[in-house]
């Protein structure tokens, strides 16, 4: 581990904060009740993907500089930052309504429909 | 690249190739767009919005379909010949051009039938229609994808509004919960796609299918594909398949399904089973095939790759498009080129890929049998028939991923039965589009007169409406796979090619499918025909209109299973142009 600290920064460096996003966003997915929990647990998840094609754009972070995204990272990870929000526009409208419906946000709580 | 090449390009690209092959999806967005005005401007609403969903859709549908402006699909394909459009994001071939049809005409026949059931009122109707255009918008684009990053943005335009589509009837509990979970479980599954997507671009270096196949192609030759780069590409394409298996409800990721298709109305039902789905299933075989066969011979007539060749001095097997151009001067593409142009000289070259398609087929046919199987055991004791439907439809999307299974399988010995299982899958979106419109146009019409959605309250409706209960039979076997309706004539190419691929495993798994399904389907007409029925249940009586549409959606059902062989050649022609 300190060896990996005492290298020079490169992509793996990135991908690990990404992969740790990643991690933190689907455990919050999967333990959180609070359905806004579960919402900021996808922004994580989107986020800690957008780092690595961040990472994965840059040809000065990677040893195999050929396989650099260039551009094409770093547009699709703008285009996702307008996708997480129009997302989280939807999803919020809908658990708003939930909310009007059930008085609750609670997702353990939808649970009505089963069989 | 000086800046007048950058402009010729452009017009070469994008104003000649790439637009007429984008005009339905360029009319639908129109057509959303007048929908919104016509809601800013009008007060109350005297004027229905359907109708102009309704011209719109129709316009898009002349715009993509084979049959008006060139007599046949063959035809149509040498006017419009297949090529990468917008740089290689999207791809104008055969299936797409199949799949769009299917959707636009799918779209036409949902704003009828909206317009007859009364769900949405004349006051949703903007926000529902503008919702539905914008999904199809998003599925047209999922078809035609043939970039990743593309594809997950087309899943995600049809995604976003069936969430909200999903929870269209606002006061109801049932109808907020399922959106609620639909919108969750969808949002976290296309959060892990994404990642996955980011796993295989950063190992591959690039987004665009085929350049992604050509580079896996060359790492296995040279070996490089090993380690973290290895584990990156398994993993990746695991998140990937979570992605499409949601998309398509195939198990683990089904839950959503019976629970999104209980709460929303029988109309909704409609556009996720059969549009969402078939959407779906393209994208599977656009995914499978594109990772797992490499690239054609760019066609000469293409100006971008043309301008490509000439920068790299590669010979003309260089990849596509702009991105090729863009990259040219990069080490990684001339790698690539050279790879490619060994293998070409070399005739048929060791076949590198085989780990990769051994490795989508294996998946995708476990994936299939548990899918198929789940689906039908679950459907055996549902009383409520959307329900029913639901797991019906997982079940038939097991039936639909099979072929795709056997075509990887068969893609590198006999091509010709590749394309065969590729076209029975094109087959089967057809049939199920008819045989689940008719079945949810049924259950949404019977729903308003009886207001109840209980197999227990059909028992005894031959006696009300026997027209409507015939039609709903016939459909019923044609779901199971009996002789003589479409439904049969659909299994018996999905099993053709399993059986021409040697998957015996996978074709008794689907037999004996079949043979459970018989037993839930046959169910409900028992319920239909001979139950009494029951004393509380509100007269039931469907007006003519809807009937003659229940009626006119039931005929292709009947027809293609008797004259099938105009569709088949269609459906042919149509995997003939994936490419090769």
């Amino acid at each position: 581990m300190m060896q990996f600290l005492a290298q020079p920064v490169g992509a793996a460096h990135y991908l690990l904060v990404g992969a740790v996003l990643f991690v933190c966003g689907v455990i919050c997915m999967t333990t959180k009740r609070n359905a806004l929990g579960v919402l900021m647990g996808i922004e994580l998840v989107l986020n800690g993907a957008n780092v690595n094609f961040i990472a994965f754009s840059q040809p000065a972070l990677r040893a195999d500089r050929g396989l650099a995204l260039g551009l094409d990272g770093q547009v699709v990870a703008i285009f996702v930052i307008v996708l997480a929000a129009a997302e989280a526009a939807v999803a919020l409208a809908i658990v708003l309504n939930f909310y009007n419906n059930h008085g609750t946000v609670d997702v353990d709580e939808a649970d009505e429909l089963k069989g | 690249m000086t800046f007048p090449e950058l402009v010729n390009s452009f017009f070469a690209n994008t104003l000649d190739l790439s637009i007429p092959v984008f005009m339905p999806e360029i009319v639908l967005s129109g057509t959303i767009v007048l929908m919104l005005l016509v809601r800013i401007f009008q007060r109350e609403p005297r004027f229905d919005v359907a109708w102009l969903a309704l011209i719109g859709s129709a316009v898009a549908l002349y715009y993509a379909c084979p049959l008006f402006g060139a007599p046949d699909l063959k035809q149509f394909m040498q006017d419009h010949p297949t090529a990468e459009t917008f740089t290689g994001l999207l791809i104008h071939d055969g299936i797409s051009a199949h799949f769009r049809t299917l959707l636009l005409v799918f779209l036409v026949l949902f704003i009828i039938f909206t317009k007859l059931s009364g769900i949405p009122d004349r006051i949703d109707a903007p926000d529902f229609f503008t919702l539905v255009l914008g999904g199809v918008v998003g599925m047209c684009l999922m078809v035609a994808s043939n970039h990743l990053f593309m594809m997950f943005l087309g899943i995600e335009m049809a995604s976003l509004p069936s969430y909200v589509l999903s929870g269209h009837l606002k006061g109801r509990r049932k109808s907020s919960e399922a959106a609620i979970k639909y919108a969750v479980f969808g949002a976290g599954t296309a959060g892990v796609m994404l990642y996955g997507i980011s796993l295989i671009a950063g190992a591959t270096g690039s987004l665009h299918l085929p350049t992604i196949a050509t580079q896996l192609s060359t790492m296995l030759g040279d070996g490089t594909l090993v380690g973290g780069r290895l584990a990156a590409v398994i993993l990746g394409g695991l998140m990937l398949s979570v992605g499409i298996a949601f998309k398509l409800s195939a198990v683990p990721f089904h839950f959503w399904c019976p629970d999104v298709f209980e709460g929303a109305s029988a109309e909704v039902n409609a556009y996720l089973s059969i549009a969402s789905k078939a959407a779906a299933a393209a994208i599977l075989v656009r995914v499978a095939f594109g990772f797992s066969h490499l690239p054609p011979p760019v066609p000469e007539t293409e100006p971008v790759a043309a301008h490509a060749v000439e920068v790299a001095d590669a010979p003309k097997l260089l990849l596509v498009s702009t991105a090729a151009a863009k990259k040219a001067p990069d080490s990684n593409l001339m790698l690539v080129a050279d790879g490619d142009a060994n293998g070409a000289e070399a005739a048929k070259p060791a076949d590198t890929l085989a780990p990769v398609r051994g490795f989508i087929a294996g998946l995708i046919g476990v994936i299939a049998a548990l899918t198929c199987t789940f689906g039908n055991l679950a459907a055996y004791g549902q009383t409520n028939i959307k329900r029913l439907m639901a797991y019906s439809a997982i079940g038939h999307a097991g039936y639909m991923m099979m072929p795709v299974s056997a075509g990887l399988v068969m893609l590198a010995d006999s091509p010709t039965d590749a394309k065969t299982a590729v076209a029975s899958v094109a087959f089967y979106a057809i049939v199920y589009l008819f045989m689940n419109l008719m079945a949810f146009s049924l259950i949404a019409f019977i729903r308003n007169s009886i207001r109840s959605e209980e197999i227990a309250d059909y028992a005894g409706l031959i006696r009300s409406c026997p027209i409507l209960v015939v039609c709903f039979t016939m459909t019923l076997i044609s779901l199971i796979g009996l002789p003589f309706f479409a439904g049969f004539v659909a299994k018996f190419a999905v099993f053709a090619s399993l059986a021409q691929a040697g998957l015996y495993g996978l074709l008794v798994v689907a037999g004996l499918n079949t043979a459970v399904s018989l037993f839930y389907y046959i169910r409900v007409v028992k319920v239909m025909c001979i139950d009494p029925e029951p004393e509380s249940r509100l007269p039931v009586y469907v007006p003519f209109l809807p009937s003659m549409y229940v009626v006119a959606v039931t005929v292709p059902v009947v027809v293609l299973g008797l004259w099938w062989n105009e569709l088949n050649e269609w459906v042919q022609m149509a995997a003939n142009t994936l490419v090769f």
